[in-house]
């Protein structure tokens, strides 16, 4: 029987190999980039140093940067769930068509979000869709300027990333047993304490899952602050293709790229020593 | 009360899709109109920017380097993931919890982290940025997200069906070709049209190592930088469609397979 078993092993390591070579290995790399002070060399000692960290918050210029991409991921977190949560409980609770809809919802994910984010460039321009509806209902009188300011960035990464909130949040209501609210309510809660006694706190794990999905592709967005962006919502992703397709500085940029992994790694260990990383696979399966 | 309430959330429900659709439509809208700017009223309608993408000899180049990609990496990591995942959940006793975060990497890190990361590795091995090493890193994303889809369907097939087989005389080898491989194809043939459509729509990773090559989405990206025509719209159009198109295929499959489990069933 166990010789079934072994031999079934040895089918991971064509994959494992890939996996170690083509992506653990790259991000030793820049790891190590990060920590020196050079360029690579074979032969040469290591010369390991801890300047390229200490730049990123000692220029003010960098510090401002990096809060700034932490501010703009945190509101998109923040819109996403408000925007995300009442139509993942229609879904839920309140729907029949509810699977049909998740797959409806689904669709523009897979339409490049090149296309979505040209599309909020044609909506947010000077002579675009919202400022020529806003001049028909006379609520403007003359068009504003939207396009290439945070708040544009900001509505380009909150239309890309609230579908990714809905599906989790979706998924965790659906596992609520209504049979609890409806326990609480006997007892005497009224519905909106039972609403946020049982139904959001159980839902919780759905919105952690959904800010994982939310809040680390937003902090390392590129395309959309350069599409949408101005000068000052330059984030994180910016800074970093700036030093490796134009200054060249690798250990810095580096140093940048390891930072954002880190925080997207901290936050997803955070959230599999909370609940487990199986939640992340249940929730995804049910896309 | 309950139906006011109800009610209200329909309404809300209904504005959200349409917030989620608006924007995808107006492309559609912008393509067949025949005045230059984006702004309404439509001017007309007219096929001038599909002929002018026609004769776009870049933007066919692009077609053709996304297409080969796409197929390319799909293949490779449809089948390392297939064996590293009978490997790891029909194989391994113990530690899979460690394979599992690792191979979850990939995809809860932001794919500029992963773009950089390749083009830093091969730039200090000296080699060449193109169209090999966008497929190579296009594979270690993928494999991932085939894994988790194949995931679910191993561990609900029981080992004792591979025991069986083996002990009725079949050799490890067929055991796995007629056996496991059979109950997996659906997932398979799932996994493979995922990876296909996330190397297809992939960008960050790809802008970075393609190089001087293009593909459809860096394509984009160089014409919304450089001032924008109505071209993007007409290939913002085609990719739709062809998008549109993939879903439709995998969910038939999905149903054309279940259809068949049942007929054996009986």
């Amino acid at each position: 029987m166990s010789v079934i078993k072994s031999k079934n092993k040895n089918l991971i390591y064509p994959g494992l190999n890939w996996f170690l070579i083509f992506f653990l290995l790259p991000l030793t790399v820049i790891l190590i980039y990060a920590v020196t002070a050079h360029s690579l060399v074979p032969g040469e000692p290591l010369k390991f140093t801890f300047s390229n960290f200490a730049v990123i918050f000692q220029k003010k210029h960098y510090l401002i940067i990096l809060l700034r991409s932490l501010k703009i991921s945190f509101l998109t977190t923040i819109f996403s769930i408000i925007f995300s949560y009442p139509v993942a409980y229609f879904l839920a609770k309140r729907s029949r068509f509810d699977k049909v809809l998740i797959v409806v919802l689904m669709i523009p994910f897979w339409i490049n979000y090149l296309i979505r984010t040209f599309a909020w460039k044609l909506i947010l321009s000077e002579n675009g869709v919202l400022n020529q509806f806003l001049l028909w209902l006379k609520v403007i009188d003359e068009p504003v300027r939207i396009l290439y300011s945070q708040t544009s960035v900001l509505l380009g990464l909150i239309y890309m990333y609230t579908p990714m909130m809905v599906l989790p949040l979706y998924a965790s209501l659906l596992r609520i047993d209504n049979s609890l609210v409806e326990a609480s309510q006997d007892l005497g809660a009224s519905r909106i304490r039972a609403f946020f006694d049982i139904t959001f706190k159980l839902s919780l794990t759905g919105i952690f899952a959904g800010t994982l999905l939310v809040f680390i592709p937003a902090l390392g967005s590129f395309a959309i602050p350069a599409i949408l962006g101005g000068t000052d919502s330059v984030m994180i992703g910016n800074i970093i293709e700036n030093q490796f397709s134009r200054v060249g500085n690798w250990n810095f940029g580096s140093a940048f790229t390891v930072a954002l992994a880190v925080l997207s790694i901290a936050l997803v260990l955070f959230y599999s020593k909370i609940f487990g990383l199986e939640s992340i696979y249940k929730n995804r399966d049910s896309s | 009360m309950k139906n006011k309430s109800s009610a209200i959330l329909t309404i809300y429900t209904v504005l959200f899709f349409l917030y989620i659709f608006v924007p995808i439509i107006l492309i559609f809208i912008f393509a067949w109109n025949s005045g230059e700017g984006y702004s309404f009223p439509i001017k007309g309608f007219t096929w001038r920017w599909f002929a002018e993408l026609a004769g776009d000899r870049l933007a066919k180049e692009a077609i053709k380097n996304s297409i080969i990609i796409a197929l390319s990496s799909a293949t490779i990591s449809t089948i390392l993931a297939t064996l590293l995942s009978i490997g790891l959940l029909k194989g391994l006793s113990r530690r899979t919890g460690v394979f599992l975060t690792l191979l979850i990497l990939p995809v809860l890190m932001p794919s500029l982290t992963i773009g950089i990361a390749a083009l830093v590795f091969f730039r200090t091995i000296n080699f060449p940025l193109g169209i090999p090493i966008v497929i190579v890193s296009h594979v270690s994303i993928s494999m991932s997200y085939v894994f988790l889809i194949l995931m679910g369907r191993i561990e609900s097939m029981p080992l004792d069906l591979q025991e069986a087989s083996v002990d009725l005389g079949a050799s490890w080898l067929s055991s796995i070709r007629d056996i496991v491989f059979p109950i997996l194809l659906p997932a398979i043939i799932a996994g493979w049209l995922f990876a296909f459509m996330i190397s297809w729509n992939e960008f960050i990773v790809t802008y970075f190592l393609i190089g001087g090559n293009m593909t459809l989405p860096v394509y984009i990206f160089s014409q919304l930088r450089f001032g924008i025509s109505p071209k993007v719209n007409v290939i913002s159009v085609l990719i739709t469609l062809f998008t549109l198109s993939m879903i439709a295929i995998l969910v038939a499959s999905r149903k054309i397979y279940s259809k068949i489990l049942i007929k054996e069933r009986r």
